[in-house]
């Protein structure tokens, strides 16, 4: 494959964590935000929480901001395949970890609005999903410091 | 990629039992929310009330009549689960229907174009047209027809469209079918409100006396 092509899948590794991740977040928010939105039609107080219970979803951007930033370092052309595997595959997760979640934080309103006592239960679900947002964040970091002269790797 | 988030989380909680308590939701407060809809949705809904006004009207029409809105409906209608809540309808009206004229001696009526219908009347003189096993609400029925309790008939009816139409429900969340089916059940809570005039008169001459008491009114 040519060294053009090569570095621009690099690049896209780089960059995939933050854009997927942050298209999950757009997802997730929405759909928790309109699901909140609708809630507070229908309750007189809580607001507050259910607005917050809608902004779970923002932290997949976060996750995908601290990978981008750990495989922007110094880029090496020989890095390049490794970091797209790892960027996109990473990103992937997060796009699917935060579109979820925010169904999940949607069911959590849903049913907090009916029975305000179920509510820390209720967001569980939502905080098991960014568990395995967690995971795919730690490990994509694991990982890209194993890449030839990215961050700091071998 | 339409969503219903907003007007799903709007609407409160069905009871678990339609005749559990009151009607959570208002018709007018159900028509401002159901606005929300864009027009094509707004389309559908009003096919699914207008078939619930015209299934509420009193049963003075003729078979005929019945059978040319069955047609019609099945003509109009594109949205699968609004069929299927129809069809549905259909046949337990078909089947009140067949067991009313049964026990007044009467022949089988015309009835729709349906699969069931050719079953009925090939089973017209057998006991629930052997059809016990398929609908197990229909002996309840039959026994509440025959101890002359028509509410207690009615009661077994809604619960059996109240649970059919839940265990839909349980397949959908945020979507636009679980919007339709939250105001079919919406249709039988009202309907089964609707019946206890009494109740209802009574609960607002003491909402009205507890207002004069305390001088909320100025009369």
């Amino acid at each position: 494959m040519d060294e053009p092509m090569v570095e621009m899948l690099g690049r896209i590794g780089i960059y995939a964590p933050l854009f997927l991740g942050a298209i999950g977040s757009i997802l997730g928010c929405a759909a928790g935000g309109q699901a909140a939105c609708g809630a507070m039609l229908d309750v007189e107080g809580g607001y507050g929480r259910l607005i917050g219970v809608s902004a779970l979803p923002s932290s997949q951007t976060i996750y995908g901001i601290v990978v981008m930033l750990s495989m922007n370092g110094s880029f090496q052309i020989q890095a390049a395949p490794g970091m797209f595997a790892i960027g996109t595959l990473c990103g992937l997760a997060l796009l699917f970890s935060g579109w979820f979640q925010g169904k999940c934080c949607a069911s959590a309103i849903h049913a907090t609005k009916s029975k305000p006592e179920v509510f820390g239960l209720s967001v569980a679900p939502a905080a098991i999903v960014e568990g395995f947002a967690v995971f795919a964040f730690v490990f994509a970091l694991i990982l890209a410091g194993g890449l030839p002269s990215a961050a700091g790797g071998s | 990629m339409q969503s219903y988030y907003t007007l799903m989380a709007s609407l409160p909680q069905l009871p678990r039992e339609f005749d559990d308590g009151p009607i959570p939701i208002s018709a007018a407060t159900l028509r401002h929310r159901v606005s929300m809809l864009d027009h094509h949705d707004r389309q559908t809904v009003q096919q699914v009330s207008d078939f619930f006004r015209w299934d509420r009207q009193p049963r003075d029409r003729s078979d005929a009549e019945i059978r040319a809105t069955h047609r019609r409906l099945v003509a109009e209608i594109r949205h699968p689960l609004v069929a299927q809540l129809v069809h549905h309808r259909f046949e337990m009206r078909m089947l009140v229907a067949a067991l009313r004229c049964q026990r007044s001696g009467l022949p089988p009526p015309e009835f729709p174009e349906l699969p069931l219908a050719v079953w009925i009347q090939r089973h017209w003189d057998e006991p629930c047209f052997r059809l016990n096993d398929r609908f197990r609400w229909l002996p309840r029925f039959c026994q509440a027809i025959e101890d002359h309790q028509p509410r207690r008939a009615q009661w077994h009816l809604f619960t059996e469209l109240w649970n059919h139409w839940s265990r839909w429900n349980d397949q959908y969340t945020f979507s636009f079918e679980s919007v339709v089916l939250y105001l079919a059940r919406w249709e039988i809570l009202h309907r089964w409100a609707s019946q206890n005039e009494q109740c209802g008169r009574q609960r607002f001459h003491d909402l009205v006396d507890d207002i004069l008491q305390t001088g909320g009114v100025n009369c």
